[in-house]
């Protein structure tokens, strides 16, 4: 089912209208996407940033103050949630307590008057889905975290949602299965073909499983499309900021004649006309070189097996330390701290000082 | 050299001791084994046996089984702590014995170390301190609460006790069956009587207030303007005085009767007559009652009155439980119903209600305890007679009159039975919750 939002905006209003008159928050401002069908979408944005307010908006948890949702072509801004047709899968899973695994499961059919033994076969097929068919007859309490979260993915896909809808479904998990889980998650989106919609604040999350990534900031879009297009040609400076670990450098500069110079360097060239800029450099945009277009002091290197980390300090770096990652076979003089580094040209961009917009 | 002679013989000394000990240690640790293999055998059995009930029955063990693998084990727990307390006695009087032959070694005491009692006693002191601190409360409770319960277990056994010059004419069951059977020579109310009106004012009081409460405060906790005026509201009945609402209840429901008329006063019928219901004396002497036999009748009326002040005086504490419980509810579980697609019936009964069981359970079990308690609102409402020729009596009431005559001794045994009763209520409950009662 395609989602199409037009113009969403949520405003929460002040608390204390007499005491603070401006303390009205928009959460989601004017918010403008089209989610394809069948695809895996990741709202990503930092805490705050209006993401899980745009998803309960689409469950109809939350009333949009203004704009639509349109599921296929079909309005259901107004719409209550239970006739949506959504399943919803909390950050804390919301599994209830006094129920087993099936009950749960069977909840949503129970209240749409499926008959039991259709409702028992149908949570069945589900939790084989999710791979917990062994754990039925258990209580949530009795489940590890990432048993409980599967639970709630099957409770949410057992009454075959049009749109499927994830917050934070991987913040409650440890690292390793964290990982897993993701996979899970994209394995079951693919294999029911359901279209979901997913919130993170976790870039190498949403990076690793989107189709589509729509990154957010204080309740704004600011950058819709594939994980890695996004990556390669962030839109402005926050986006670049947000995507990649370890994160980009960002160096103040200025464009003169063509040449971009960083302090009195000139690292790399570009069409853009002659102006202050910031410039943003992947870490992996480094590339040793003795006779280097750029000098970094060198303060540490981290070995990390497959490649090597260098921290270093730059005077016009925004950031108290430069990171750049080379391959671990290259060999690095041992004697001085000053070392010379080339830029890749398509790892560095180029953002307006004062708009922070991308510079082409 | 007499330096190094010495040397040499605080040496040997010392080489002595060592063996000692080690003989000691060794001695020690075979008796251990001992103890241990010992302990090892008898478990051998019991395992064995347990094995046997088992295969004979295939999953639960019955009762009687039960039972017996309690003993059992209860029995080799004892052994198991003997065991171990007596080892180390054992152990270092064998050490004794041996080294007895030893001309030197009798003279060197076995080490065991011994600290000053004064340590000794501080440490204990310290390491007990906590009683230190419940002592107050214990005190007194030995004096107030475990002593009257103790000599009520005692004094209910003696016939014809005197509690003034404490004579008493043997022991037996007497005073529990005059008790039982309203045979006392004091007049006053009946048993039977009593324990019908106690166990009905409980059970239809107890559960009404309950689920009214439970309504009343899911319906608290919709609301968001004046949430708390309204609990004010609810709540003030929990700081009336009972005698008080008593009288004012008494108001509600009276009916003044002269010979020739009859005026209705009383709020109830004023209402009823609005809809043209004849009044009813809800309280006086005319009240309508059934017949049930010499022993037994049913007021019905007054249980109606007795009923609506016990629902409306338990509501506020009720409530005050079940809103605070509700509050702690994650709201993300409402979220997550009305995602899910639960009409609202739905999420009272099979989504709040089973989250807040263990409150509900809580008041179910204190509210039918207290109830099988309750005098002091039939004071407050009929006065000390307890209504007409005491046909609202309750069990507490019961009682009382034997203690205002001075035949404590029938006291003592209608307490005892109230207690039996009472415990048999809260063992079913507890029964039941544990069952019903989820997470």
């Amino acid at each position: 089912m395609k989602i199409t939002i037009q113009n969403l905006t949520k405003i929460f209003p002040s608390r204390n209208k007499k005491k603070d008159p401006n303390g009205a928050v928009t959460a989601v401002n004017d918010m403008c996407i089209e989610i394809p069908s069948g695809k895996l979408v990741g709202l990503l944005g930092p805490s705050g940033c209006g993401k899980s307010t745009t998803l309960f908006m689409l469950s109809g948890l939350e009333t949009p103050t203004s704009g639509k949702i349109l599921f296929d072509e079909q309005d259901v801004t107004s719409l209550a949630a239970e006739r949506r047709g959504i399943g919803l899968v909390f950050q804390n899973y919301a599994l209830y307590p006094h129920m087993t695994v099936e009950q749960n499961i069977m909840f949503p059919l129970v209240n749409m008057r499926i008959p039991k033994n259709e409702a028992k076969a149908r949570a069945l097929d589900t939790a084989r889905l999710v791979q917990i068919e062994d754990l039925m007859a258990r209580k949530p309490s009795e489940l590890s975290g990432g048993q409980q979260q599967r639970v709630a993915i099957a409770r949410a896909l057992v009454k075959m949602p049009n749109v499927l809808l994830l917050d934070e479904p991987l913040s409650n998990l440890d690292a390793r299965l964290r990982l897993q889980t993701r996979e899970e998650i994209k394995r079951i989106q693919r294999e029911t073909g359901i279209t979901t919609v997913f919130v993170t604040h976790d870039q190498e999350e949403a990076m690793s499983i989107c189709d589509t990534m729509v990154v957010m900031k204080l309740g704004i879009v600011q950058q819709i499309g594939e994980p890695q297009t996004i990556y390669d040609n962030p839109a402005n400076l926050f986006v670049a900021n947000f995507l990649g670990t370890p994160p980009i450098n960002i160096f103040k500069g200025h464009v003169k004649d063509g040449k971009v110079y960083i302090g009195e360097e000139a690292v790399a060239t570009t069409k853009v006309e002659d102006q202050d800029v910031f410039v943003g450099v992947r870490p992996e945009g480094f590339v040793y070189n003795a006779k280097g277009a750029m000098t970094l002091d060198v303060d540490h290197i981290e070995v990390m097996g497959r490649d090597k980390s260098i921290v270093s300090r730059h005077t016009s770096s925004t950031k108290p330390y430069v990171r750049s990652i080379i391959d671990s076979d290259v060999k690095l003089p041992t004697d001085t701290t000053k070392l010379t580094f080339n830029l890749k040209p398509n790892k560095v961009f180029l953002f307006n000082a004062e708009t922070e917009e991308r510079l082409r | 050299m007499a330096k190094t002679k010495k040397n040499t013989a605080t040496d040997e000394m010392q080489v002595d001791l060592q063996q000692q000990e080690s003989a000691s240690k060794i001695m020690s640790e075979k008796i251990e084994a001992a103890a241990e293999s010992m302990i090892a055998e008898e478990n051998a059995v019991v395992n064995d046996e347990v094995a046997k009930t088992e295969e004979t029955s295939f999953k639960k063990p019955s009762v009687g089984e039960q039972i017996k693998n309690f003993f059992v084990n209860t029995w080799n727990k004892i052994k198991r702590f003997f065991a171990k307390l007596f080892k180390k006695d054992k152990a270092v009087a064998q050490v004794q014995q041996t080294d007895g032959a030893d001309a030197v070694a009798a003279k060197q005491p076995v080490v065991e170390e011994k600290l000053p009692f004064k340590v000794r006693f501080g440490r204990f002191c310290k390491a007990q301190s906590g009683w230190l601190f419940v002592l107050p409360a214990v005190v007194l409770m030995c004096i107030f609460t475990f002593y009257p319960i103790g000599s009520a277990f005692v004094n209910a056994f003696k016939q014809d006790y005197n509690s003034i010059s404490h004579e008493y004419n043997g022991w037996g069951f007497a005073n529990f069956a005059r008790v039982l059977k309203s045979d006392t020579g004091t007049g006053g109310a009946t048993f039977v009587q009593c324990l019908v009106n106690t166990v009905v004012f409980t059970f239809i009081s107890v559960p009404l207030s309950t689920l009214l409460a439970l309504l009343i405060s899911v319906a608290l906790n919709s609301i968001k303007p004046l949430q708390k005026a309204y609990q004010t509201i609810f709540f003030l009945p929990y700081l009336t005085n009972s005698l008080a609402m008593g009288a004012v209840f008494a108001t509600f429901f009276t009916i003044i009767q002269t010979p020739n008329n009859v005026e209705t006063v009383g709020l109830f019928n004023t209402i009823g007559e609005l809809f043209g219901l004849q009044p009813i004396d809800w309280m006086g002497m005319a009240s309508p009652k059934w017949v049930i036999s010499d022993n037994l009748v049913i007021p019905w009326a007054k249980y109606i009155v007795v009923i609506i002040y016990e629902v409306w005086s338990g509501l506020p504490f009720k409530i005050l439980i079940l809103f605070s419980a509700l509050q702690s509810v994650n709201k993300q579980y409402y979220d997550a119903a009305k995602i899910d697609g639960a009409s609202k019936n739905t999420v009272l009964w099979k989504i709040t209600t089973p989250m807040i069981s263990p409150m509900i359970s809580y008041l179910l079990v204190t509210g039918i305890m207290g109830g099988m308690k309750q005098y002091t609102a039939i004071v407050g409402l009929f006065g000390e007679q307890m209504g007409i020729n005491y046909d609202m009596g309750t069990m507490v009431g019961y009682i009382y009159q034997f203690k205002d005559n001075g035949y404590m001794g029938y006291a003592y045994a209608g307490s005892l039975i109230l207690f039996a009763i009472i415990m048999v209520f809260t063992v079913i409950n507890r029964y039941v919750s544990k069952k019903k009662v989820s997470y």
